[in-house]
């Protein structure tokens, strides 16, 4: 059984289309990480950086703010970071001076950069918010949510040969062996969940060790409702960590992608050859992200579960928190469970009863 | 001693029967396959691999259902399919490893085995070369070899000799010759001396159906007085052709041509009875 999973191994990643989509994803985990380090901007009035000197101005700055989040230091933050007029009349809300500025900004300053009247339970109620530089965590982690989707890709496109690419005339050699309809279906399968997994950790760890590189510890331990502008209107209401989100990404990342890769394999031994098992396999997978569900609806509950949406992260790290770090999200964990199972066998049967046609 | 036996064999693909009602019983020996194209030749033999399920009848083994045997019959199994594909990227060591763990080889057998057969097709030079760079007569040698992979009690060949050289072919009659003691070895192929050689047994299919089953001189036999020997001026010979079922043609020194017809009368004055060969009958019942 060793032998035949080695052997389907070899056949997946021996394609030259999986090292070259494999390549972009590696590419674009560099482009993005990279890119958003360098277009980092900070100002403290007097220095003016960016790239690597304004991560650390922005870390120099929040460092003097570190702690829970109170009224007094609210007021501090307003007075010492907020621009007193914006350039042409803009409104100086919308100023982007450095992270925490924006983060102050976004929950507690009206259009002219004045205090606007809340207090820290007003905007968060009893939470005990930990403020920190999380900027670049935050940005770390939405780019990783771009690489990851790519990734489920470069995945599905993988996965799609290990039955379908069978069909063109070697699966008779294959189910008229021994064992082709038990063991080497069996090895497929799993050989198609371990390309899967394996690629997917080398590209979490690329991602997770540049962010690491970049940032740093510092944020980590801070809470990601304290968060510049970006991060503030239509993300994750939640009172989580960093460090919890980045655990979310990397665990979604691999439930999404998992997911996705038994409902490929399901799909490569029902179809008729990998030509026609890809385009199936990419329309189940966006399918959810088509359907004319609000997020307040309470059948989109079930649609975040799926495998794309767990990758697109945020709209379901944003449906429920149970208590703490306890999230609806954790539910992926589960579906992604049944999803391999249900690929791993499901696709193995398909293949075991595949009837080589006349 | 082995027996394969079909009862009432029967596979339907919608509205067209591709395999009517077979029932034969085969044991040990060397089954020659005969048959024009879409005579069910291939159907039969990917429905003895188990690759197609029957639309009826059933295929035993010692009294024993094929299908409820699933892996214990396919262990016994060998087969080379008439179009198949292989990884072009595999060497052909790689290849025939990877079928023999699909086989169920152990690895230390394994590897013997496959250095053996790939001497045998005469491919272990090439060995470690990959698939894609092999012509289309190393193909069917690797086929041939894979087939053989696990010693297989009953061995299936469709069209095994397509592609090989006549001294390939020669090497193949020989290789399967000495392979057949004590198996069950059915071979499908349009080159009828290949049959000839080696078989022991004759299959003839038409439309679905196995019309004759015997010893080539049995089936042969069903044909005497129907091949005559004629001798004609070499100007007349195309014509002679044209309007005679002839299987033969060659030039002779005098200027003459000697036709072999077909004919269930003497098809001229001075056409001499003759010898009926497989090709002979091949031709009588697969004249269109």
């Amino acid at each position: 059984m060793r032998k035949l999973i080695f052997f389907e191994l070899r056949k997946i990643m021996a394609k030259r289309l999986t090292w070259a989509m494999l390549l972009v994803a590696v590419l674009l985990t560099v482009l993005l990480h990279v890119s958003t380090y360098q277009n980092k901007f900070a100002f403290d009035g007097q220095r003016q950086e960016t790239g690597k000197e304004a991560v650390a101005l922005d870390q120099e700055i929040a460092a003097g703010y570190e702690g829970e989040l109170t009224d007094e230091k609210v007021r501090q933050m307003l007075s010492e970071l907020m621009p007193q007029s914006g350039p042409q009349g803009l409104n100086v809300i919308y100023i982007y001076q450095n992270a925490m500025q924006s983060a102050v900004a976004a929950r507690f300053s009206d259009m002219e950069g004045n205090w606007n009247g809340l207090s820290v339970s007003d905007v968060f109620g009893q939470e005990k918010i930990k403020i920190g530089y999380v900027d670049g965590w935050l940005g770390a982690i939405q780019d990783m949510t771009k690489v990851f989707l790519c990734l489920s890709v470069v995945v599905i496109v993988m996965l799609t040969p290990v039955f379908g690419g069978e069909y063109g005339g070697v699966e008779q050699l294959i189910l008229s062996g021994r064992y082709g309809r038990t063991k080497c279906a069996a090895a497929k399968a799993i050989a198609g969940l371990l390309a899967a997994f394996g690629t997917t950790a080398a590209i979490v760890i690329l991602n997770v060790a540049l962010a690491f590189v970049m940032y740093g510890k510092i944020g980590l331990d801070c809470s990601i409702l304290f968060a510049p502008l970006s991060f503030t209107e239509g993300y994750i209401p939640f009172n989580i960590t960093c460090a919890t989100l980045l655990k979310y990404r990397i665990l979604l990342a691999f439930t999404g992608i998992m997911g996705a890769a038994g409902i490929t394999l399901i799909l490569s031994a029902l179809c008729r050859n990998q030509m026609t098992a890809l385009p199936a396999a990419l329309a189940v997978y966006v399918l959810p992200a088509l359907l004319p569900f609000a997020e307040t609806s309470s059948f989109f509950r079930i649609l975040a579960l799926s495998p794309l949406y767990q990758i697109l992260f945020v709209a379901l790290m944003s449906v429920r928190q149970f208590a703490g770090s306890l999230l609806y999200a954790i539910w992926a964990l589960p579906i992604a469970i049944l999803l391999m199972a249900a690929g791993g066998i499901i696709s193995g049967k398909i293949f075991a009863g595949h009837q080589v046609s006349a | 001693m082995m027996e394969l036996k079909m009862t009432d064999l029967t596979k339907q693909y919608g509205r067209k029967m591709a395999v009517k009602g077979i029932s034969l019983t085969l044991t040990g020996g060397v089954y020659g396959l005969l048959g024009a194209n879409g005579a069910g030749k291939t159907t039969l033999m990917r429905l003895l691999c188990t690759l197609q399920k029957p639309t009826g009848g059933k295929i035993l083994l010692d009294g024993k259902d094929v299908e409820e045997l699933g892996e214990e019959y396919r262990g016994l199994l060998g087969y080379l399919p008439q179009d198949f594909k292989y990884y072009p990227d595999f060497t052909a060591l790689d290849f025939l490893l990877y079928l023999a763990a699909v086989k169920g080889l152990k690895e230390k057998t394994a590897g013997k085995r496959v250095a053996e057969l790939l001497a045998a097709v005469g491919l272990w030079e090439e060995s470690r070369h990959k698939i894609k760079t092999f012509s289309g007569g190393m193909k069917q040698r690797l086929g041939i070899a894979q087939a053989m992979l696990g010693d297989p009690k009953i061995l299936i060949l469709d069209e095994p000799t397509t592609g090989l050289d006549p001294k390939e072919r020669v090497r193949f009659r020989n290789l399967i010759s000495a392979f057949s003691k004590n198996r069950i070895v059915i071979l499908s192929t349009h080159i009828v001396s290949d049959v000839e050689f080696i078989a022991e047994k004759i299959m003839v299919m038409k439309s679905g159906q196995v019309i004759h089953f015997g010893s080539p001189s049995e089936i042969t036999a069903k044909i005497k007085g129907q091949v005559w020997e004629c001798r004609v001026p070499t100007e007349y010979a195309e014509k002679y052709a044209a309007r005679l079922n002839v299987s033969n043609l060659r030039n002779e020194e005098d200027g003459n041509t000697l036709l072999r017809v077909i004919a269930k009368e003497r098809p001229m004055e001075g056409a001499v009875a003759a010898e009926p060969k497989l090709e002979d009958l091949y031709l009588y019942y697969f004249r269109e």
